[in-house]
């Protein structure tokens, strides 16, 4: 195959000769100012030769053909084409409609915006400095239609989930993000100031990346420094603080005494405070959990560009404590970026960029049941935080589960640091010849060690709380991680007779993964803390998921090896700049998958048609520009299991004899030999239109059908399923589908010098549904509601994936009578949730309320997001407004322990106490009750809208900068998260772990934080 | 320079044509192929401890099978605490029932680790395999004993795991089936196993004999049953434990008395996601003492806390003779030990005031790890000394031509041991004698989870357990959703 492929090149190759030539030489000039440009490229059309304008605006090419069309590109100027007639050309740029002129990265190559023929949004580095983000998935969030983040908590470092288009897969739905071409898992090792763009490609354009594009692809580049240009420095800084947004309203303590009272006497029970005299407000949990915590973040950075080289340093540190823990949630980065280009001849560049990133992350159990915000909520007010001996209280002997414990008790426990030291690089040789070729070659690759610590004293919570530590116990682990991207291609770019313009790529690609486990040890161990422990006693394996892996590969640390091989061709084809295809198709190979289904052709097109060259349109007064867009073709997801395909002896089997353990052997997964890839069909129509050269607007309609789901359905228990370390097969038995509109409208106004306004709108309708779930039971179950109850979540044909499935209340029993006129519903009394009658065993209603009553009752799916983003500057100040808005979504109220003695939110006043108190919410009891059932009591709308940032800068005046030798010098202040108007009685509407099936369930979510930043800008 | 480019291009070249080719992507798994196994002596050794391995969820099977008799009340925190508890002791648990699913499905789980090492029986040879594939046919007997006596007629596989797929094609072979082939296995295991093993928690002949007796007895084949039993009383090395209180206790695990015993231990923790992967018992700490606290070394420093399930009804409390002296080893009265002791304790629902002493948490070891609720050390004695001479006397008093006098001996070797004399001896003969020693299995064996299926096999449960319907109750349910996800042929258990 491959040997074909390069006696193909060579042959094509040989096929074009050298036609006469001449030498060019010219400068270029800004046409506004007369300004010389330096480090504009001029490149010969339809060629990959070219130079860059040195620091005087003059370039020198030699060999031009006679005839040949120079281009002229220079970031914010208007794009030039000129024809060779003479040896000197002079020109001068104007500025440009910028969102045209934009180069979008599109995998394996640029291409100019106008002339892309698929979804594909590009965020510049303009809008990363506009917000400020810590993480760069906050720069995406509500910017870009068809793109929706989720941050799976407000905690320091915590990961976001990005979804671009819905939710494709009841699997790993995360985008492929590839970071100057190296694959990345997770954007926080790299800080958003090194940022130079991020393209997301969200439809058929992304099927260059075959098997891995399912989810789409975000690119991102780093900046890199202008050839010809002095040293420049930029150095940002600022420092600030952040708080919770919100402090869910708790019942005081003689609420709480008052209502306790009242549950323990609806059943009967001896009341728990006899008085409820004194008790006053008791403990506010929540005030003494939250704290205002600082954050700090510097980064400077240095470019350099002489007339063959250009390169730029970049360092970074970031360092945030938690709203929860302060410290003991603090999270840091530091980070130091080098990239360095240089034209070794005029035909072989290389291009090379390194990153090193140390991140430290303190953790504090957070969004599970029984986590610091959980307590927080959970532990009766009552209890006071110090016991009169001076330690931390315990929550009463009963009536408060084993989850609940004093918050601030599990603060001052947690010891624990992990860190991860990352070096990340990438490395490229481009060589241009016989005019209209160019071969890349680029190596790129990630190396990352893992390790975490965790030091756990003695500590008692409280009788039988899960939270008890026996023993002093040190665990420590490595990883180690490494993978590589080697990508080989040749690119053929020529233009024909002035208007069909080729271009054709073929490549070659190899990816490789692997890592390893180097150490955990639990001990019985002493000392006070993580940094003064001292190990003794017997070694023991604890059930740390990670140490079962290790026991079970015994013999060999490997914890996997995974490899693409892949092969892929593009040909794109424009005719006079108005007629534009492209089509790509690509083989991978992936060791995910059985012999049967190894390897995979994907194939993609997209064509264009640029209505504004034709002649109908051209310098039409109102309509600047007019493009239609289409594609559709075949990608694919292989993010899933590894050898699902074999039946591996990787279960637990283990047992004790002699009171020793013994390991043996079990099998694991039950394999599924038929396993393949999910195939998604992505269809997109679109336009983009520029109106009066102020106006842009993007639309898309997307339809996208992701089939052969991989789904691991509930499986018969009698084939050993349900073994220690066993689970079910995977088995591609699922089809989505997701369709919507994207809209995404800008309008910039220059209205004089002093004042310029730009405004930037989008939204984003998306319809979530499940065509198909093929498995016996005909549904998908996950997620968590409670304790010991069903799954809350499903996926099943003709809902939305991940929808909420339960009881359907209708209003409060009021009497007696009207519980026993209703159908017959386990424990019912009056003021209990009255639960709908919908079905029984057989489809048909059947005078009992059972789970053949659930039903759906909302889902966690957005109908509608959008985003607004305002900025204006006026003088030397700028002002930047970003909010975001979703609607449509519900979410699960599951921060309720719901015990006999767990505090409860201020709601319940409103509770039922007689017939007519309430008809919505149920009366207290500790007693047996179905209101704790999973219903619709406890799933709301989740609607909201959030003003994300605002920012307002000041640019200190030219004459005075210049004065002490700076180039710029800006102060600005920031706020983030100010406000969020919702209805959620929860903490943050956001609150998502992301899960397909089982997300928008809040746990007692760690919210965002609100954050007051101030900040400083210097350039020089 | 143009010289060093070509040489670093051919180089890059011939470094993807070599990687080009297709064999890049195949990559051999870190873990072996279950299909490639059974090669030496260690693999089947190995694939044997993980089909033991599931002995250790049948903690679910003995707590449940006491729940739902008339010994205990489900307890728990709340009404709503674990509702498939709650259901099976209010006998009105349904064909949806997570508890009862998890017996299904563990016992299952064990049935196919036992098949895996008997369906590659023949793929190598060494000196003592039958001894392993004894254990292995034993292990595949006391699963589907389990099975056969929850759930009556069960899909049955034999020398073969059933297979992804196979699910849709196999059938409820009818319990009689079920039965013969648990007679073959234990046959074969008794004949093929010595009395004693060198690893205490291996299975014996005295254990396949024991069970397989026991299996004759569900069956009313008391003849079949006195022959087995009088062989293994009259040639097997067990005896009874002269102190009934050191049984239930860590220094009397694997005594003379123990024949057969499930082995926990608690070095290892455990969460509540995949409890059957608990190294620990984990009904034991279901058991305890909710918030049971004592002053360290006090005399109440010997239990810890629990979740306060299982709690022993006062009926089964009284059905103890004065000066029976497993009365205080059995049942805990917590609020007279608080008393003597002064520990303090929460009450749980349906706080009864007595727990099941044999089965509640110990003071923990300063080895002990992990979640401490699921992971105690306490070996369950699954089949005692004391259960055989029972199991013997009730057959011999059963069986066609009755030997009362043989069942009166060993009737009275349990109750002497009980009472520390001889003077509560039973003297009755016939159908009174029956009763005798089903009252006396009740007291010697309450907390163990037996009484639930000794009553329904001698028909008295409908009469004994509130709640209890004859015609529907004698078996659970099959779970709902293991009917379908079997492509919904299996017919429903009686009445369900």
């Amino acid at each position: 195959m491959k040997k074909k492929f390069t006696l193909l090149l060579f042959a094509l190759s040989t096929a074009f000769v050298f036609a006469q030539t001449t030498n060019v030489k010219g400068v270029v000039k800004d046409a506004v100012t007369g300004e010389t440009l330096p480090g504009v490229s001029v490149l010969i059309k339809g060629t990959s030769i070219g130079t860059e304008t040195d620091f005087d605006g003059v370039f020198t090419l030699s060999n031009v053909k006679q005839g040949a069309i120079l281009v002229f590109d220079y970031l914010g100027k208007k794009s030039k084409e000129v024809p060779v007639t003479s040896a000197t050309i002079n020109i001068s740029l104007e500025d440009a409609a910028e969102a045209l002129e934009e180069i979008v990265v599109i995998g394996y190559g640029t291409q100019r915006k106008k002339e892309v023929t698929g979804a594909v949004t590009v965020i510049s580095s303009a809008t990363i400095d506009d917000i400020k983000p810590t993480r760069i998935e906050q720069a995406l969030q509500g910017q870009v239609a068809g793109v929706n983040i989720t941050t799976s908590s407000g905690s320091p470092g915590a990961a976001a989930n990005i979804r671009i288009r819905g939710v494709s897969t009841n699997g790993d739905s995360r985008p492929l993000i590839l970071l100057d071409g190296r694959v990345i898992e997770d954007l926080s090792v790299v800080n958003p100031s090194d940022i130079e763009s991020i393209n997301i490609l969200k439809d058929a354009t992304a099927g260059i990346y075959g098997v891995r594009a399912a989810n789409g692809v975000i690119l991102v580049t780093t900046k890199t420094g202008r050839k010809a240009t002095p040293f420049k420095s930029s150095l940002n800084m600022y420092v600030g603080f952040q708080q919770t947004t919100r402090e869910i309203p708790l019942l005081n303590a003689t609420e709480y005494a008052l209502l306790a009272n009242e549950a323990f006497a609806a059943n009967g029970e001896a009341l728990p405070f006899a008085s409820i005299a004194g008790l006053g407000q008791g403990t506010n949990w929540q005030k003494n959990v939250f704290e205002t915590a600082p954050m700090f973040s510097i980064d400077y950075s240095l470019n350099k560009g002489t007339e063959k080289s250009t390169f730029s340093l970049g360092l970074s540190v970031l360092d945030q404590d938690g709203i929860v823990g302060g410290s003991k949630s603090n999270f840091n980065r530091r980070n130091i970026r080098f990239n360095f280009d240089t034209e070794l001849t005029d035909k072989l560049k290389l291009s090379t960029s390194t990153i090193f990133t140390n991140t430290n992350k303190k953790n504090l159990i957070e969004n599970v049941l029984g986590s610091v915000l959980f307590n927080a909520l959970n532990m009766p007010p009552t209890t006071p935080v110090y016991a009169t001996d001076g330690q931390f209280s315990l929550p009463p002997a009963t009536g408060t589960g084993i989850e609940v414990a004093n918050p601030l008790a599990q603060v001052d426990i947690a010891d624990n640091r992990s860190w991860v030291n990352k070096i990340s690089g990438s490395y490229g040789l481009n060589y241009s010849f016989l005019d209209n070729f160019s071969f890349e070659t680029r190596i790129q690759l990630n190396f990352a060690s893992s390790k975490s610590n965790a030091f756990n004293p003695i500590a008692n919570f409280g009788n039988g709380s899960v939270f008890n530590n026996f023993v002093t116990s040190f665990s420590q682990s490595e990883q180690n991680y490494f993978d590589y991207t080697f990508d080989n291609f040749i690119k053929y770019e020529k233009t024909f007779n002035d208007k069909h313009d080729v271009k054709v790529l073929l490549g070659h690609s190899i990816f490789k993964t692997i890592g390893r486990f180097m150490k955990g040890i639990t001990s019985f161990a002493s000392g006070t803390n993580m940094n003064d422990v001292s190990i003794g006693g017997p070694l023991n394996e604890t059930s740390d998921a990670l140490l079962i892996h290790l026991q079970r590969n015994r013999g060999s640390n490997l914890l996997y090896d995974s490899r693409l091989l892949s092969y892929f061709a593009r040909f794109q084809y424009g005719y006079d700049g108005k007629y534009l295809i492209s089509a790509v198709i690509r083989r991978d190979g992936s060791t995910v998958f059985g012999s049967k289904n190894k390897f995979g052709y994907f194939p993609t097109a997209s064509l264009g048609w640029v209505a504004s060259e034709e002649d109908f349109l051209k310098d039409n007064k109102v309509i600047n520009f007019l493009k239609f867009r289409a594609s559709y073709g075949i990608v694919g997801n292989d993010r899933i299991r590894a050898f699902g395909f074999l039946s591996l002896l990787d279960g637990e089997g283990e047992y004790v004899f002699n009171n020793t353990l013994q390991n043996g052997v079990a099998f694991g997964g039950v394999a599924n030999p038929e396993i393949r890839w999910e195939k998604q069909l992505p269809l997109d129509f679109g336009l983009d239109i520029e109106l009066f050269n102020k106006i842009n607007i993007t639309a898309d309609y997307f339809k996208k059908v992701t089939e052969d789901l991989l789904v691991q359905p509930q499986t018969s228990g009698i084939i050993g399923v349900a073994a220690p370390g066993a689970s079910a097969p995977f088995v591609n038995a699922g089809t989505v589908e997701n369709k919507g509109f994207e809209f995404s409208i800008g309008y910039k106004e220059i209205i004089s010098d002093d004042f310029k306004f730009n405004v930037n709108y989008n939204f984003t309708t998306l319809k979530n549904n499940v065509t198909f779930v093929g498995n016996s039971t005909g549904f998908i179950e996950g997620g968590e509601f409670g304790v010991g109850q069903g799954f809350p979540s499903r996926m099943e044909a003709g809902f939305p994936i991940g929808y909420f499935y339960g009881l359907k209340t209708n209003g409060i029993f009021q009497t007696q009578a009207e519980v026993d006129a209703h159908a017959t519903q386990t424990n019912a009394a009056p003021g209990d949730l009255r639960f709908e009658d919908i079905s029984g065993p057989d489809g048909i209603p059947d005078g009992k309320i059972t789970d053949d009553d659930r039903t759906y009752i909302g889902d966690p799916i957005a109908d509608l997001t959008m985003g607004l983003n305002l900025s204006f500057n006026y003088k030397n100040f700028d002002f930047n407004a970003y909010a975001f808005a979703s609607i449509g979504n519900e979410i699960v109220r599951n921060y309720e322990r719901n015990l006999p003695k767990t505090n409860r939110a201020t709601y319940f006043l409103d509770r039922w106490t007689g017939p007519g108190t309430s008809n919505s919410f149920p009366r207290v009891t500790t007693g047996a009750t179905s209101n704790n059932l999973f219903s619709d009591f406890y799933v709301e709308d989740g609607s909201f809208l959030r003003l994300q940032s605002v920012q307002l800068g000041y640019t200190l005046g030219e004459t005075f900068t210049k004065k002490i030798e700076f180039d710029s010098v800006r102060f600005y202040f920031t706020a983030s998260n100010l406000f969020t108007l919702t209805k959620y009685k929860g903490y943050d509407p956001t609150a998502s772990n992301g899960a397909p099936i089982g997300g928008g369930i809040d746990q007692g979510f760690y919210p965002s934080p609100k954050t007051f930043l101030f900040g400083i800008n210097v350039n020089f | 320079m143009i010289k060093n480019i070509k040489t670093y291009l051919i180089f890059a070249l011939t470094i993807s044509l070599v990687y080009s080719c297709d064999e890049f992507v195949d990559v051999q798994p870190t873990a072996e192929n279950s299909e490639d196994y059974f090669n030496t002596e260690q693999d089947y050794q190995k694939a044997l401890i993980g089909a033991y391995d599931l002995l250790q969820s049948t903690y679910l099977n003995v707590m449940l099978g006491e729940i739902a008799s008339d010994n205990t009340l489900s307890g728990g925190e709340s009404a709503t605490d674990v509702p498939g508890i709650q259901e099976v002791d209010d006998m009105i648990h349904t064909p949806v029932n997570a508890q009862l699913r998890d017996i299904w499905s563990w016992m299952y789980a064990g049935v196919n680790r036992a098949n895996y090492i008997l369906e590659f029986k023949d793929k190598t040879d060494f000196a003592g395999k039958n001894e392993i594939l004894a254990q292995a046919t034993f292990l595949r007997a006391y699963y589907y004993f389990e099975l056969v006596k929850w759930f009556g007629d069960v899909p049955l596989a034999v020398d073969k795991r059933i297979q992804f797929g196979e699910q849709f094609n196999i059938d409820r072979t009818p319990k009689a089936d079920v039965y013969a082939q648990i007679e073959l296995d234990l046959i074969y295991a008794a004949e093929n196993l010595p009395y004693v093993q060198s690893e205490p928690g291996r299975v014996t002949k005295g254990a396949a004999q024991a069970l397989l007796g026991k299996a004759y007895l569900y069956q009313n084949k008391f003849n079949e049953a006195a022959v087995v039993l009088d062989d293994l009383i009259a040639k097997g090395p067990y005896d009874l434990l002269t102190d009934y209180n050191l049984i239930f206790e860590e220094a009397g695990e694997n005594n003379i008395e123990s024949v057969f015993e499930v082995q926990y231990f608690d070095g290892q923790g455990a969460g509540f996601g995949c409890l059957q992967c608990s190294e620990g018992n984990v009904a034991v700490g279901f058991s305890g003492v909710r918030a049971y606290t004592a002053i360290p070394d006090s005399a109440g420093d010997i239990f810890t806390s629990g979740f306060s399930f299982n709690v022993p009804v006062k009926e089964v409390v009284d059905a103890f003779q004065v000066g029976d002296l497993r009365k205080n080893v059995a049942i805990l009265d917590i609020e007279a030990w608080a008393t003597a002791t002064g520990i303090t304790y929460g009450t749980g629902y349906e706080h009864t005031g007595y727990f099941n002493r044999k089965y509640i948490p110990r003071k923990r070891s300063s080895n002990a790890q992990g979640d401490r609720n699921l992971t105690n050390p306490n070996n369950y004695r699954a089949i005692r000394f004391a259960d055989v001479l029972l199991m013997a006397a009730e057959a011999n008093n059963r069986k066609p031509s009755p030997d009362d006098n043989k069942a009166r001996t060993y009737l009275n070797r349990v109750r002497e041991r009980a009472f520390g004399n001889a003077l509560n001896n039973i003297s009755s003969s016939g159908t009174t004698l029956t009763e005798n020693i089903l009252q006396e299995r009740r007291v010697e064996l309450v907390g163990e989870g037996h009484r639930f299926f000794d009553l329904v096999r001698t028909g008295k449960a409908a009469q004994e357990i509130n709640g209890f319907v004859a015609g529907k109750h004698e078996l659970f349910p099959i779970p709902a959703i293991e009917i379908q996800l079997a492509g919904g042929r299996w017919s429903q258990n009686p009445n369900y």
